[in-house]
């Protein structure tokens, strides 16, 4: 795998694995793989708590995801973390049988795995002692208690009946003061706004509390990828968050890459690489957009959209499909755009970042404008931390965590780019960071394009089965990608940890205590995606 | 028969109904003492017509007390003006509070409740007609006493026990400065009755002129509730049971009006405008004041409580123009301000009277009058609704309800302060207009809070959803008082002449002519006052109609100007309504025409298509005054507390408590600075009480060296 | 703000001439396969790369269903053998059967003027970035009398993306009450006319008209713009329909 040709094992932080694991807790087997620099860390059931509880506090690992899988007959609960320090991977794994359905919860320290854990009771049905419950979660109340879609047995292609259920979901309140009240925004509001609903408590003005509800979206990717041959699943992956395709189809290529340990042409590596930051770029120039039209600035939307609309054709014109479908497979690439295209993608880029150059410029003399984002919808560093925050909502409160940074995958070894990084975590420093992430993007195009191998475009894959991680930084941050594979070539658990989905988690802790008119505009400077996080 | 007849036909009558209170029961005492309260009040409102019809005061001499001389009443227009007001009042008040002293199990306390009310009547007209000090001052004193029996009858309610010490404490406090007042003045003029008071006003000092007018104005304006004598009110008026805040809002405040207009333009007619300027002050910062805080309530009663300390600084502000116009020789403009300040203050008694007989029958039907737990009630009590939003218009000064005539008359006395030659006064006049029109802007926005919260909506309690319709003895008194306010709205060029009466004593001129001329054609009794081109202009458009239906000067309210520029503002109500009842129709005919074939379909509410909607998510109260309390966060400076997250888990919460505290803000500037004082100064002194021997020994030794110092100081 | 002011002046017009013309601009549409004369041999392998069964092998060649149509382009690359005709319109829209028993009225009352409530029921995003376009300079749907509208309770056509998924249901069928009477319904993206990738399953509906009745049909994975302005058009009879499937017996050789 590429990553693994550039970076040398995690050696000093496995002998500390290795020394503490033995001392502390004596049933816990520690077994490193040094081609994907993973340490895998057999657990038991009283002992996943601690460990993970290590792994996140003192030995300074960030959260990834948690995969639970109903396999040969156990669950298999895997919780990956991996190290910016070191680099490496760390698999706390879990295996139990199908009968004990409680696990100890990990979330009320690390938040970051409260959703996933929250996620994982209402789809497996499996129950984390210790969690601090706070009522149903994917599936809403019309859906019945018991039934657990993600399990085996359940048949993902029928029709489920079940809108017989006549149960009432009464916002759970949490605020007492005198003529307090709730807000309900959604699911259905404002002009183009992705389908979801937030509870908003206040007394007037101030948000004193926001419940978002989600999952309104939720499509059961996971759950009907199940049984599906790859490349069926590749549809699904790149089409179940269309404004990130590129990055999610990449990361499940990267996931059948890595199991299959295939070997992508450099042709085909750089080429991912550009295509992945013309989607990045893409995605900040439409998240701008966004931001100016949410505090009714016009014509800077005009313009971003222009841009975007720009960059949308360009996307075409380079690989056929405005939003990159059906540019990916496993093993490289579906086309090879001839030098003419390249140098049409690469000079173009050139200009367009010139004219997002000056929308920058613009927007930064513009004092009614900044005054709508500054100081607004802050998120602190602890925040980012415990929450696991990923991408530019996490960069712009201090954390510098970028997979393409840390793990030098695809051609990223190949060009060299500091993170953007800010510390206010404003509105505004998000937005500075967008404008400086998509800059980057133009200037990676360019510099990438300088020098494309030649070569195919795509290797073979021989499939195998077996479960793999795949990451990729899509636009909004940190993507994984779980895939384990029968001996049939069809998927059997297919997992997706995606950017929104940890970041919404956070949304509240930013846009409360400020007042109703900031909400639009936390939410733009955010800029997630419901499709993403629902899946 | 004449006035004095009446007088005692009511005083007979009301006697007659406190022996019915005390000593009837059940059902045989609410009938005989609605119907006596009627009767009664009838007589007392026929005290005023006499008085009004006659025009001249009549002296009735009670007792002949040693040294103190003669007690006397009397019966004047000025006087009649505000017993017919309470007439009015009561009349509509009384029936509510013998249906609603049912909710008092025991008999005697409702004997008691019903003999109190019936008291404070009686004590109140006897204010209205005292002819001396003496017994102004006793029966003022009475009907104080009265009002906290009133207010801590529930007395089981700790807020109300609080309320009716604040309000025992704030007007005895007021009583004692109104009395030092007045006993100096009955002290340097010699006389203790009120003609020879005013007989005797000419020779007072300035200095003198200035303390009784400061010690009459704030004390007495206890009573009125005006700035900084106000915090009893809002407090009292919640507190007291629902059916006695109508009175105490319609009636017993236009005491503190009455004692104020009687000591300031009867007894001792000012020559200096500064007396005005205070008043006028005042008056607009209460008035602003008032409608903040009022318009922050979520408390229905309180939030009205609140708007009669705005209605008041209205009142009062009117009164101070009256009293500088006066002080600077522009007896018509002083008259004119005068008319519009008793205007008002009859608008304010008839609409509030209703507003709270209203909040009365709301908190009888669901047993709350917090708007964050109301909601909806235009569904279970139409009738109440519809009256209760008569009232909520005409105290939005809305056309064509009397709050607006008189809300726009006073705006309009005040600038015609522009005639006026000195600076200062023009500036305060300007401030103070400034002051009253953001008042006027709040007061719509408080009251469509106050309608909409309550009324409109979906019931956010079980309560609320299940309350039935205001009872009779609440909802035609509601009815009577709604029209009331439709009348006094429309037809202002018949109230204003009568009002004229009353006020041409107090500045020695008409101001009739000016504000109502004679429309419908001049007379020898009424020249007019315009250039008759002028005239003939407004005929042209119609300023006649109606001629023939209506007897008097005309519908047309306006301010003349000079000859340049002859009509500086022109209002008609009357036509007013007849062109909006036109428009109604004409709209109503045009919708019906162009949807009478289609099909009404009724969908539910839209909610961004949730699949429950619940009350909790629609605005209370409090939200939606929100924006108001963010705006003016420098007056009303809440204190915020919300560190009683309870929290699981970080990040896990399970409970977030917000407490805002929040003090008026005369209570931050007066109240508590003093008390804190005192404390300080407690404090203080308890630090030298250390309990040891030396100590005070050596307190004694300086002591008395200080003692000694001071004696052998030589000379 | 005369900054901006002149920003905006100093950018010039950008919008495209349809529906007036065609735009032939490069980049607008992501283009599609259209009904293609082959051989059996090659028609058989084409069908069977196709992932979603929007190929139909028939006699004489390949006709394609674009309800099930999601531009992956495997029949046109690394095929090694012949490849299905791609076409690079974007006039896409199709009348449903509903629509076309439903009469002019909705023209004759919208003709000039009509407000869009844009829902969505489970779309990827992709889609919702299409409509989103729609009011950007290039497209600027207002010059048409078309506006998109916040509350359904002033829309006069509801414009869906999605499968619909099952908590979106509901609101949807709500959301379509809540509209006044004549209302249209302009199921847009291969997800709202058939389920597309996602559905049916147990938890998405096939698509739009298994909720609510549909009268306008605009498939594409996304469309493009211009392909959602042609269904808006369609669905007041301002421009004609297209077709939702060819059938390469009607091609030309």
């Amino acid at each position: 795998m590429a990553a693994a040709s550039v970076m040398q094992p995690p050696a000093a932080a496995w002998q500390e694995l290795h020394r503490i694991c033995p001392v502390r807790w004596p049933k816990v087997s520690v077994r490193t793989d040094h081609t994907r620099h993973i340490a895998h860390l057999m657990v038991t059931p009283a002992t996943v708590r601690p460990v993970c509880l290590w792994l996140f506090g003192e030995a300074g690992y960030h959260f990834a995801t948690l995969v639970a899988e109903e396999f040969d007959g156990t669950w298999h609960l895997t919780y990956v973390f991996y190290d910016p320090a070191s680099h490496g991977w760390a698999y706390v794994e879990l295996r139990q049988p199908l009968a004990q359905t409680s696990v100890i919860s990990i979330g009320d320290t690390v938040h970051a795995a409260d959703w996933h854990e929250r996620e994982t009771e209402d789809l497996f049905g499996l129950r984390f002692e210790g969690h601090p419950k706070l009522g149903e979660f994917v599936l809403h109340e019309n859906w019945p208690e018991g039934i657990n879609p993600m399990r085996k047995q359940f048949d993902a292609r029928a029709p489920f009946a079940h809108h017989q259920q006549k149960t009432v979901w009464e916002p759970p309140t949490i605020v007492e003061a005198p003529g307090a009240f709730i807000m309900p925004i959604g699911p259905v509001y404002s002009d183009f706004a992705e389908s979801a609903h937030f509870v908003i408590e206040t007394t007037g003005e101030d948000m004193l509390r926001v419940l978002p509800r989600f999952f309104y979206k939720y499509r059961g990717v996971e759950k009907i990828a199940e049984g599906q041959t790859t490349e069926r699943v590749l549809l699904l992956a790149e089409r179940f968050s269309g404004s990130s395709a590129f990055a999610h189809g990449f990361a499940f290529c990267r996931a059948m890459e890595s199991l299959c340990e295939t070997g992508v042409p450099p042709r085909a590596r750089v080429l991912r690489s550009v295509f992945a930051e013309l989607e990045r770029l893409r995605h900040h120039v439409a998240v701008i957009a966004g931001i100016c039209a949410s505090t009714g600035l016009a014509v800077a939307q005009a313009q971003g959209a222009s841009l975007e609309e720009d960059l949308l054709r360009l996307t075409a014109q380079v690989c056929g499909h405005r939003y990159l479908f059906g540019v990916l497979k496993p093993g490289g690439l579906t086309l090879a755009p001839d030098a003419r295209c390249l140098d049409l993608l690469r000079e173009r880029a050139h200009a367009l970042n010139l004219r997002l150059e000056k929308l920058y410029a613009g927007l930064r003399y513009s004092s009614s404008f900044l005054d709508r984002l500054e100081d607004v919808g802050l998120i602190r560093a602890e925040v980012v931390k415990a929450f696991g925050l990923v991408g530019p909502v996490a960069r712009a409160s201090g954390g510098a965590a970028d997979l393409r940074k840390l793990f030098r995958y695809g051609a990223y070894e190949q060009v060299d780019f500091a993170v953007p990084t800010e510390t206010q975590g404003d509105g505004y420093a998000r937005l500075r960071i967008l404008f400086q992430e998509a800059a980057q993007s133009a200037a990676i195009i360019e510099r990438l394009l300088d020098d494309v191998p030649d070569g195919p475009v795509c290797a073979e894959v021989i499939p195998r089965a077996g479960a793999a991680l795949g990451f990729a930084e899509a636009p909004l941050g940190a993507t994984f990608h779980w895939l384990r594979l029968d001996a049939a070539e069809r998927v059997q658990r297919y997992r997706i940890s995606t950017p929104s989905f940890r970041n919404w988690h956070a949304f509240r802790v930013a846009v409360e205590h400020f007042s109703f008119q900031d909400f639009p505009i936390v939410l733009a400077t955010f800029g997630l995606s419901n499709a993403e996080c629902d899946r | 028969m004449n006035a004095a007849a009446w007088l005692h036909v009511f005083l007979i009558l009301g006697t007659l109904n406190l022996a019915a209170a005390i000593f009837l029961n059940g059902t045989a005492q609410r009938r005989t003492f609605i119907v006596l309260a009627l009767l009664e009040s009838a007589a007392l409102f026929m005290t005023g017509v006499a008085t009004f019809l006659t025009g001249i005061a009549t002296l009735q001499p009670l007792w002949q007390f040693p040294l103190l001389g003669e007690m006397q009443l009397r019966l004047m227009p000025f006087s009649a003006l505000f017993l017919m007001v309470t007439a009015v009042v009561f009349a509509a008040s009384l029936p509510f509070a013998a249906h609603d002293s049912t909710q008092y199990a025991r008999s005697a306390s409702r004997r008691l409740f019903l003999a109190l009310y019936q008291l404070l009547y009686l004590s109140m007209v006897m204010v209205f007609s005292a002819a001396d000090v003496l017994s102004f001052l006793l029966s003022w004193e009475i009907m104080s006493l009265l009002v906290y029996g009133l207010v801590v009858f529930e007395h089981s309610r700790p807020a109300s026990q609080r309320a009716a010490y604040l309000t025992l404490a704030l007007s005895e406090l007021g009583s004692m400065a109104a009395i030092i007042g007045l006993l100096l003045f009955a002290a340097l003029t010699g006389h203790l009755d009120f003609a020879g008071m005013r007989a005797g006003s000419g020779t007072l000092g300035a200095g003198a002129r200035w303390m009784i007018f400061l010690l009459t104005f704030y004390g007495f304006g206890v009573k009125a509730g005006i700035v900084p004598v106000n915090l009893w009110l809002p407090d009292a008026h919640a507190a007291a049971p629902r059916s006695v805040s109508p009175v105490l809002s319609g009636a017993t405040l236009n005491l503190g009006i009455y004692a104020i207009m009687l000591v300031n333009m009867e007894l001792l007619p000012t020559n200096q405008s500064a007396f005005g300027l205070v008043a006028l002050i005042t008056g607009s910062v209460s008035a602003l004041i008032g409608i903040l805080y009022a318009t922050t309530q979520s408390d229905m009663k309180r939030a009205l409580a609140h708007s009669s300390i705005e209605n008041m600084g209205i009142v009062i502000a009117a009164f101070g123009a009256s009293l500088v116009f006066a002080s600077l020789n522009h007896p018509v403009l002083a008259g004119m301000a005068l008319i519009v300040a008793l205007y008002h203050m009859l608008n304010h008694s008839v609409y509030k009277t209703l507003l709270f007989i209203g909040a009365g029958a709301v908190d009888a039907g669901t047993g709350t009058h917090n708007m964050n737990r109301l909601g909806g009630l235009i569904r279970c009590m139409p009738w109440t609704t519809l009256f209760f939003l008569g009232g909520i218009m005409a105290i939005c000064a809305l056309p064509p309800f009397n709050g607006f005539v008189s809300e726009w008359l006073t705006l309009q006395t005040m600038l015609r302060a522009a005639e006026l030659a000195s600076v200062t006064v023009k500036v305060g006049f300007a401030l103070s207009g400034a002051l009253l029109a953001l008042t006027a802007g709040l007061a719509i926005t408080c009251f469509v809070m106050l309608f909409a919260m309550s009324f409109l909506g979906m019931a956010r309690s079980q309560a609320a959803s299940q309350s039935g319709e205001a009872p009779h003895a609440a909802r035609i008194p509601m009815a009577a008082l709604a029209i009331l306010c439709l009348a006094l709205g429309v037809l202002p060029t018949y109230v204003i002449p009568a009002l004229d009466e009353v006020t041409a004593p107090l500045v020695h001129a008409h101001a009739v002519d000016s504000l109502v001329p004679a429309f419908f054609g001049a007379n020898a009794a009424h020249p007019h006052a315009l250039p008759t081109n002028f005239i003939r202009q407004f005929h042209a458009i119609g300023a006649q109609v109606g001629q023939t239906l209506l007897p008097g000067r005309g519908l047309v309210v306006l301010h003349p100007g000079g000859a340049r520029n002859p009509v500086i503002f022109a209002m008609s109500t009357g036509y007013t309504l007849l062109v909006l009842t036109v428009l109604f129709l004409i709209v109503y005919a045009v919708f019906r025409g162009l949807t009478g074939d289609r099909q009404l379909r009724r969908r539910s509410v839209w909610a961004g298509g949730v699949r429950h909607f619940s009350p909790r998510t629609t605005y209370t109260a409090t939200g939606f005054s929100a924006p108001v309390r963010v705006l003016f966060h420098t007056i009303l400076r809440p204190i915020v507390s919300d560190d009683a997250t309870e929290i699981v888990g970080e990040y896990f919460r399970t409970a977030i408590r917000r407490e805002t505290t929040e003090f008026h803000i005369v209570d931050r500037l007066t109240l508590r600075p003093v008390t804190h004082t005192v404390l300080w100064i407690a404090a203080r002194l308890r630090r030298m009480h250390r309990g040891r021997v030396n100590t005070y020994a050596a307190y004694v030794l300086a002591s008395l060296l200080v003692v000694l110092g001071v004696g052998l100081w030589p000379g | 703000m005369f900054n901006w002011f002149y920003t905006g002046l100093k950018a010039g017009i950008r919008t495209t001439p349809y529906p007036k013309k065609a735009d032939m601009a490069p980049g607008i549409s992501p283009g599609r396969p259209r009904a293609t004369r082959l051989d059996a041999q090659v028609a058989e392998a084409l069908t069977m790369r196709c992932p979603t069964g929007a190929l139909i092998k028939h006699q004489g060649g390949v006709d394609v269903d674009y309800r099930h149509c999601v531009h992956c382009a495997r029949c046109r690359r690394n095929t090694g053998t012949q490849v299905m005709d791609w076409s690079q319109d974007y006039d896409w829209g199709v009348l449903s059967a509903h629509a076309e028993r439903a009469g002019h009225r909705f023209r004759d009352i919208f003709g000039r003027s009509l407000h869009i409530r844009f829902l969505d029921a489970g779309a990827c995003g992709a889609c919702m970035s299409e409509a989103r376009q729609l009011n950007n300079p290039y497209y600027n749907i207002h010059r048409l009398g078309f506006f998109i509208t916040p509350t359904p309770r002033d829309a006069d056509i509801l414009l869906v993306a999605g499968p619909v998924t099952d908590a979106m249901r509901i609101p949807l069928q709500k959301t379509y009450a809540a509209m006044p009477e004549p209302k249209r319904v302009v199921a847009m993206g291969v997800c709202a006319l058939s389920g597309g990738v996602f559905g049916p399953s147990f938890i998405s509906a096939g698509g739009v008209a298994d909720v609510i009745p549909v009268d306008v049909l605009v498939p594409g994975c996304p469309p493009p713009p211009l392909a959602i302005l042609h269904g808006l058009l369609l669905a007041v009879e301002r421009t004609m329909p297209s077709r939702l499937t060819t059938h390469a017996a009607e091609t030309e050789a």
